[in-house]
This record gives C-alpha cells, sequence and structure tokens, in this order.
C-alpha cells in the first residue's frame, strides 16, 4: 500500500514538474522539439535571419519578406526555393539581404524545416484564433476540390470527427489532427506532413468555410 | 586648381573643416538651440580609450521592440549594462511607431495599412511637443548617459514640415548630428533644413550596388558631401566592406567629413555578419588608424551578427574585442 501511495506521489511530483518547467528560451527564441530542428534555429539565429524576419517570424523588420505569409515559402520543399535565396542572398533589395555559401545541403534542408516549423507554429495560432463564420457551400466545394481532403478524407470520417469536437476543437483538428508538435523530424507521417503544409498555406476563409461545413456533418 | 570632381571634394572637405583644423565632434557643446536646462549638463564620461569614444547604436539591442516608447529604460538599462555611456538612437526607440512605418523600406510602402499608418506617424510628429525629445534627453542625462546623434531615415514620404520637425527633435534630444539611412535624392531635399538648421546630417550607406541612389560607394557619399557643409558620413564599416569598397581607404580620405563609423564584421561580396574579428572588415585597422591619427571620428558598436546570447552580452564582446585592439 505504502509502495502504492510512494508511486502515486512520484507520479504526481513528475507530472507537476512537466506542467511547469517552461520551455528553455534565449535570444533566438525557444529551444525546438527534435535535434533536426534545434540544428535549423542554430542556423536561423546564427546566421541572424531572426533580426529581419523576427524571431517567431513575426514583426520583420527592414523591409525582409513576412516569410509566415510568403507564398514562396509555402511552396517549398526541404529548402528547395528557400535554398537557393539564401545561397545567393539579395543584393538587390535596399537593405541587400546577405549571401550564406557556406552553407551545406543538409543545412538548408534543417533551416528550411526549422522556418517551417515555426510558420506552423505560428499560423495555426492565427487560424484557430480567428473567430470568423464560414461559407457552408464554399467549404463544401473546397473539400471536395482545391483543398484536395476528399483525396484522403470520406464525408463519413468527417461526420465522425465533427461529432466528437466543439466548434474550436474541430477547427484545430480538421488542420493538425496529430497536434502541433512533431515527434522526428518535421513531421510524423505523409498524412501529418499534409496537414502541416495545409496549415502553411491554407487562406483563413477557406478554413473558416471547411469548419462550417464539416459543421453541418453533426 | 583641381582637375577632376574628387580633387575638388578634397579641398572642399579641407576648407570645411575650418581654419581651426579638423571639427572635433568630441568637443562640441550640445547644439546651441537646445531647450534650456536648469544648471549644468550633466554630461556622461564618453566612454574613451587611447582616445578613441566609444558609442552603441541602439539597434543592437535587438531584444528592445521599436514603437514602444515604454521600452526607453529598458535601452538605458542595456547601455549601463554594457559600460557605453553614449549612443546613436534609433528613431523607432524614441518615437510610437517602428522604423518601418514611416517609409524607409521600399517594400514596407506596400503592405496593406501603410499609408494610414504613415499619416498617423506624421501627424504624431508634427503635432508632438518638443519636450517629448528633451524629457527623452533628460532620462538619459539623469543616468550619466547622452544621446549624441539622432538616427532617422529620411525618404520620399516626408513632408517638408515633418522634415524641418525631425531637425527640432535632434536638437531637443540633445545630439549634435543626424545620422540617416537615406537616398541621395531625398540628401538633396534636406539641404536646405539642414542650412536653416545649421545641423548636420550624416549618410549612412549599406550595400545595394544596383540602385544609383543608394548610399553604399564611395562616389555616392561624394554626391552629397558636394550637396552641403552640414553633410557628413556615418560610415557603416561592415556594409561598406560587404559591398567590397576599400573601407579604411575611405577613412582615411575623408575622416574630416565622417562623424562617427558603425563597427560591424561582415564578409566581403554581400556577404553575412560575423562575430568581431571573423569577418572581412578591417575593423582592428580602422580603429589604430583613428586612434594614431587623433581624428575624432566616433566608433559605434553596431551588433548584428546572430546569438544566442542576450544583445547587451554581444555588445559587450564586440566592446572587449575593441578594447583588446586599441589598448595592445
Amino acid at each position: 500500500m505504502l509502495r502504492l501511495l510512494m508511486g502515486a506521489l512520484l507520479c504526481v511530483g513528475a507530472c507537476a514538474v512537466a506542467q511547469t518547467a517552461a520551455p528553455a528560451h534565449d535570444a533566438g527564441g525557444y529551444a525546438a522539439p527534435t535535434a533536426k530542428l534545434e540544428h535549423g534555429r542554430k542556423i536561423f539565429v546564427e546566421s541572424s535571419c531572426h533580426f529581419c524576419h523576427g524571431v517567431d517570424l513575426t514583426g520583420a523588420l527592414m523591409g525582409a519578406a513576412d516569410l509566415m505569409h510568403d507564398p514562396l515559402v509555402g511552396a517549398d520543399n526541404d529548402g528547395n526555393f528557400i535554398g537557393p535565396v539564401v545561397l545567393a542572398g539579395l543584393p538587390n533589395l535596399q537593405t541587400a539581404m546577405p549571401k550564406f555559401p557556406e552553407l551545406t545541403k543538409s543545412d538548408i534542408s534543417d533551416l528550411a524545416g526549422y522556418v517551417h516549423y515555426l510558420r506552423q507554429q505560428g499560423r495555426f495560432k492565427e487560424l484557430t484564433a480567428s473567430t470568423a463564420t464560414g461559407d457552408v457551400a464554399a467549404g463544401k466545394t473546397y473539400f471536395a476540390g482545391s483543398g484536395g481532403c476528399s483525396g484522403c478524407h470520406t464525408e463519413a470520417d468527417m461526420r465522425a470527427a465533427a461529432k466528437k469536437y466543439d466548434r474550436t476543437s474541430l477547427r484545430a483538428h480538421l488542420l493538425l489532427p496529430t497536434g502541433l508538435a512533431p515527434k522526428d523530424g518535421v513531421a510524423n507521417d505523409a498524412g501529418d506532413a499534409a496537414h502541416r503544409k495545409l496549415v502553411e498555406n491554407i487562406a483563413p476563409a477557406d478554413a473558416a468555410n471547411v469548419s462550417a461545413y464539416l459543421e453541418t456533418l453533426r | 586648381m583641381p582637375t577632376d570632381r574628387r580633387s575638388f571634394l578634397m579641398m572642399a572637405t579641407v576648407a570645411v573643416a575650418g581654419a581651426g583644423g579638423v571639427r572635433d565632434w568630441a568637443q562640441e557643446a550640445p547644439h546651441g538651440a537646445l531647450p534650456v536646462l536648469k544648471g549644468p549638463l550633466p554630461m556622461a564620461t564618453p566612454r574613451r580609450m587611447a582616445g578613441l569614444n566609444f558609442g552603441v547604436e541602439t539597434f543592437s539591442f535587438h531584444d528592445i521592440p521599436q514603437g514602444d516608447p515604454t521600452q526607453l529604460p529598458r535601452i538605458l538599462e542595456h547601455m549601463q549594462q554594457a559600460g557605453i555611456p553614449e549612443c546613436e538612437i534609433m528613431s523607432g526607440h524614441v518615437e510610437p511607431f517602428a522604423n518601418a512605418l514611416t517609409g524607409w523600406w521600399v517594400q514596407t510602402r506596400k503592405t496593406p495599412g501603410f499609408t494610414e499608418a504613415r499619416e498617423k506617424a506624421r501627424e504624431w510628429r508634427l503635432t508632438v511637443p518638443m519636450d517629448y525629445y528633451v524629457n527623452v534627453r533628460k532620462k538619459f542625462e539623469a543616468v550619466g548617459l547622452r544621446i549624441y546623434y539622432y538616427n532617422i531615415n529620411f525618404n520620399e514620404t516626408f513632408t517638408d514640415a515633418e522634415r524641418d520637425r525631425s531637425f527640432e527633435a535632434a536638437k531637443a534630444l540633445g545630439a549634435v548630428a543626424i545620422s540617416s539611412s537615406t537616398v541621395i535624392s531625398e540628401a538633396q531635399r534636406l539641404v536646405p533644413f539642414a542650412e536653416k538648421h545649421k545641423f548636420a546630417v550624416a549618410m549612412h550607406n549599406h550595400n545595394n550596388l544596383v540602385d544609383p541612389d543608394q548610399f553604399a560607394t564611395p562616389e555616392s557619399f561624394e554626391k552629397a558631401l558636394a550637396m552641403s557643409p552640414y553633410f557628413y558620413v556615418t560610415l557603416d564599416t561592415g556594409h561598406f566592406t560587404a559591398g567590397n569598397n576599400d573601407t579604411l581607404a575611405f577613412l582615411k580620405q575623408y575622416h574630416a567629413r565622417i562623424t562617427n563609423v558603425h563597427l560591424r564584421d561582415r564578409k566581403k561580396d554581400n556577404g553575412p555578419n560575423r562575430p568581431f574579428g571573423f569577418g572581412d572588415t578591417p575593423i582592428k585597422e580602422i580603429l589604430l588608424t583613428i586612434r594614431d591619427n587623433k581624428w575624432p571620428v566616433r566608433c559605434y558598436i553596431e551588433y548584428e551578427y546572430g546569438s544566442f546570447r542576450t544583445s547587451v552580452d554581444e555588445v559587450k564582446a564586440c566592446m572587449e574585442y575593441c578594447t583588446n585592439v586599441v589598448v595592445a
């Protein structure tokens, strides 16, 4: 009995620590959840990207691109668009972006992964904070058409989800069903990767519309 | 007689420096038109080492957001913690709106809501009492710090009234000169204001070599220096090096028209910022040349390489590098 009680107390103590311990934070933002992402953060910070683009991609300064909403970043896969810009710089800008030719392919992959990670965090917050009421018909069209949702999901699947979650949770769930934090690398599996791409690129109006449509499936 | 533009400019430079020798910014009192403070001015003791005066561009304190004057005490704290008593303060650290909202970055002018925000900023500038700036100055002076330069980035979105008011603001802050990231065409518009206020404007360079209106080369600076004897240079040594210019040669030629240098280390050919000593900027040679010639060019740290440490820690590291150079 005593052993059980001790075990329970230890468990409560461990949970309390887990709940109260704040993520490590420094001048380059919060520590990233995986080694690959943390290496990307190191490059992001030590290349001083954060001074112009913002530690969390918000509040861009000096005319720098808003990486949270820039379509080029949204279209990027593993640095295929980000890499060439970083390696060559943008010397024609009013305040030129420096070039970083010493970065390796692996560095670029990690840097791009970290930028996508930040963008997913920020856009997820933006999209789930929105209280806009969507258009049901437009949401249905998006679901079956340009959103590409019906490629993986049936209406029956989504009915189950719609019944399970309230409005706020449903919006969060449709954007990132496996949650915000990636376990390994930058995505957990192909489905998670597709949803992360969705979060990075979906227009706020489309997110509201799909959410409104799913609510009608209850 | 001078036979080319550069020779003519050199003669003009010598003339401006005056019969009494090179203008010594360190010895100049704050501008004569300053609002009167009662009692002696509690001037900061300059961080003077080996004859050099060191300061900091407040942009270095990246953790302090722009457009929020309630953050001013943090700037004072940061300067005290870094042990640097004088600064070039950026307008975004004085005014209740960020630099980006006052039009210097052309890209930012295209963002939604810019026009309205710009108009609000203009209205604020034109109506804020000068006591606002005097109070900022007093906060510095009360703790033994000093604003030496006011960094405001003039551009074509300024009205003449706003240009005029910016000079008044600089004087109220106690600055001896304005330092401005601007363009050659805007410099031409500033001539009558600099002459009306008898107040220096130092042009700050970047390294855009494509746009001929930008300050990025010796030739671009020469155009401005020829416009007015009140025009000077804030030589950003890192950007100048990144633009593949000979920074040391420019310093040697135009030191009499350089108010201050921004010390930062960048790699050539639009390369990145690096910790002091790891880039291509000849920081050591720049400091020793100023020291050995006893030129009154003030040396301002501008921290912009990335680090996980605090901005204060990095400004101190930059200062330590400079100390090791000049006292060796």
